[in-house]
């Protein structure tokens, strides 16, 4: 698909204002910085160059031609043209991901820093809540491990309450759903994994090296059991909104959830907390599962 | 020849930019470079015909400059009658100055692939490329973060947009407490959390501000009236979604060797037979009710909450 006059217009302003910021620029330089060819750099810069004001009476950018045939970009004149700022759309999309990583504990030191010069540059585009629940410890220690490429022993207590001490090898932190999560391979479970930053309570880095590459398949590895389906009235709809790949549909008083589970107990203990409000759940296995839960919880408060 | 259009698009900017008033669309026609001016002895059959086609290349050249965030502004002249003129602040329209780092511009990029496939990829993308203007040039910076997309909806999207133009919208809501209905709201701000979305905004049927969850909009959000309808307060009321306003302590009874998140969260306050006892503090009822209730089923070792969160 041909390049959208709007993307090649980015450039063209982009390349003009790192010229005016860097001075004399070869044009391979300007190729490798923007993504784009050195043909693609020279167009653009003609490009520029015929820049005109109402009935050709100005031309606000002027190149010097000699290095221009030398493949440089020399700037003689510009006449107040600039980057365009960003819009409201690109503005939530940079903070809002930066901020939310932040909040999750999955940003490098780096993106604090470029976090802050946004700030500082624009309006509050978007309000991000949540702490850092992530040990700051926890994290310095896998980032040291990654950047080292060493293994790391991790004290981990999975969703299902089990602690266990595995020793993995850590590749990359991960953005999953608003939460931090550890990609790595575990050699307990001989498989890649993805572990929560905030459940991991403690990190030993390891003097052996990292023997497995990273996947490009990981992400979750919980592969869903069985699809439920789990009628309940409105008020109870909190509950069941944040699970795996749900589907909600509104009827009459009611709504019917249809999700993927992968641990029964777990979606079991959901559903008790709003229990006064399911209309019917299926599949038996789920119903089972609750039955169970509830018999567990009424037997501890008995 | 023709001109290319990302050349008519810059022409059009650089106009605008300069002119010491407004320019007309009339002007727009005539003077700036890509742009077909009238035939001259055409027929009337003609120069409607270029009119027309004018008018559509110019609105969509409009509109996807706004979409890029340059601000062009509408001039009425009273002296000129109706005739509607444009023109951009320079100082409004340009990028602020910011000094990036290679590592800082990389972050950037990570931080596009939250929105990868979703509603403001395009934008996210379009972003670093702007900002690419203001960064360091260096060796590709590698850095061991990654963030996968976000589940967001085009909803979202629009909603962002009439925030930054202050413009009502009206959407289809299923409400816990009422169920489904049209809700009309003039939005004041976009709201994260844990990667879930949320608008805040005046509701004007129920004249109050309230929270709403994007996920539970059906269907489109309809942008309604003009720009620049309402004024945004400088503090929003974040609700219920401020969960550090309100933090109240609740007592749990733990089976050794269970709710080891409960136990690092909590404070210990003593032993009850077979059970540990630990202060734990919650903003949300509910929320610590889930977790709790999660457990018992895990292990044979369940916790109770002794003291009845409320």
């Amino acid at each position: 698909m041909a390049e959208q006059a709007t993307d090649r217009l980015v450039r063209m302003l982009g390349i003009l204002t790192y010229v005016e910021r860097h001075g004399d620029t070869p044009f391979t330089e300007l190729a490798e910085h923007f993504g784009v060819t050195v043909d693609q750099v020279r167009a653009d810069i003609d490009a520029l160059w015929l820049a005109s004001e109402p009935g050709d009476s100005w031309y606000p950018i002027d190149f010097s031609a000699d290095a221009f045939d030398a493949d440089v970009a020399a700037l003689v004149r510009n006449d107040g043209v600039s980057q365009v700022r960003l819009s409201p759309r690109e503005a939530v999309a940079l903070v809002g991901a930066l901020s939310t990583m932040g909040a999750a504990g999955a940003l490098p030191e780096a993106g604090t820093q470029v976090l802050a010069k946004l700030r500082e540059a624009l309006a509050e585009p978007v309000i991000v809540l949540g702490d850092d629940a992530v040990d700051g410890r926890v994290r310095d220690a896998l980032v040291d491990a990654i950047a080292r490429y060493r293994q790391a022993e991790v004290a981990y207590v999975d969703a299902l309450d089990r602690r266990t001490s595995r020793t993995v090898d850590p590749h990359r932190l991960v953005l999953i759903d608003g939460h931090a999560y550890l990609e790595c391979y575990c050699r307990r479970a001989e498989d890649y994994r993805v572990l929560r930053l905030d459940r991991i309570e403690d990190v030993t880095v390891l003097d052996g090296a990292v023997e497995h590459p990273p996947t490009d398949s990981a992400g979750f590895t919980l592969t869903p059991a069985f699809t439920a389906t789990v009628r309940i009235a409105r008020a109870g709809r909190w509950a069941l909104e944040d699970m795996p790949g749900v589907r909600i549909e509104d009827a009459e008083d009611d709504v019917i959830a249809t999700f993927d589970v992968a641990d029964d107990a777990w979606v079991a203990g959901r559903l008790l907390t709003v229990a006064p409000h399911l209309r019917s759940v299926s599949p038996r296995r789920l119903v089972d599962a609750l039955h169970r839960q509830a018999t567990a919880v009424l037997d501890v408060q008995r | 020849m023709a001109v290319p259009k990302p050349q008519r698009l810059l022409n059009l900017i650089v106009g605008l930019s300069s002119t010491r008033h407004r320019l007309t669309r009339e002007q727009i026609r005539d003077t700036i470079e890509g742009y077909e001016p009238l035939p001259r002895g055409a027929s009337e059959e003609e120069i409607r015909k270029a009119e027309q086609s004018f008018e559509r290349m110019f609105e969509r050249d409009k509109k996807e400059l706004r979409e890029l965030g340059v601000p062009i502004e509408t001039v009425e002249d009273p002296v000129h009658g109706d005739e509607i003129g444009y023109r951009i602040r320079p100082a409004e329209a340009a990028m602020p100055p910011l000094d990036l780092t290679a590592a800082e511009l990389a972050v950037l990029s990570i931080a596009t692939d939250y929105w990868r496939g979703a509603v403001l990829d395009g934008a996210a993308q379009q972003a670093v490329m702007k900002l690419a203007s203001s960064a360091e040039h260096g060796p590709r910076v590698e850095l061991p973060f990654a963030a996968l997309p976000a589940v967001s909806s085009d909803a979202f999207g629009t909603l962002v947009e009439a925030v930054g133009e202050r413009q009502s919208v009206r959407f289809e809501y299923s409400s816990s407490s009422s169920g489904v209905g049209t809700r009309t709201i003039d939005p004041w701000t976009v709201v994260l959390r844990a990667g879930v979305a949320y608008v805040i905004g005046y509701d004007r049927d129920r004249e109050a501000p309230r929270t709403f969850r994007v996920q539970r909009i059906g269907g489109r959000v309809t942008r309604i009236g003009d720009p620049g309808a309402y004024e945004i307060p400088a503090e929003i009321p974040l609700g219920a979604l401020d969960g550090s306003g309100d933090v109240k302590t609740a007592r749990v009874a733990l089976r050794p060797e269970s709710g080891h998140g409960l136990r690092r969260r909590g404070t210990p306050a003593g032993v009850d037979g077979g059970w540990d006892l630990y202060d734990v503090e919650y903003a949300h009822p509910e929320d610590l009710v889930a977790e709790v209730l999660g457990l018992a089923g895990a292990r044979a070792s369940s916790p109770r909450v002794t003291s009845r969160p409320r």
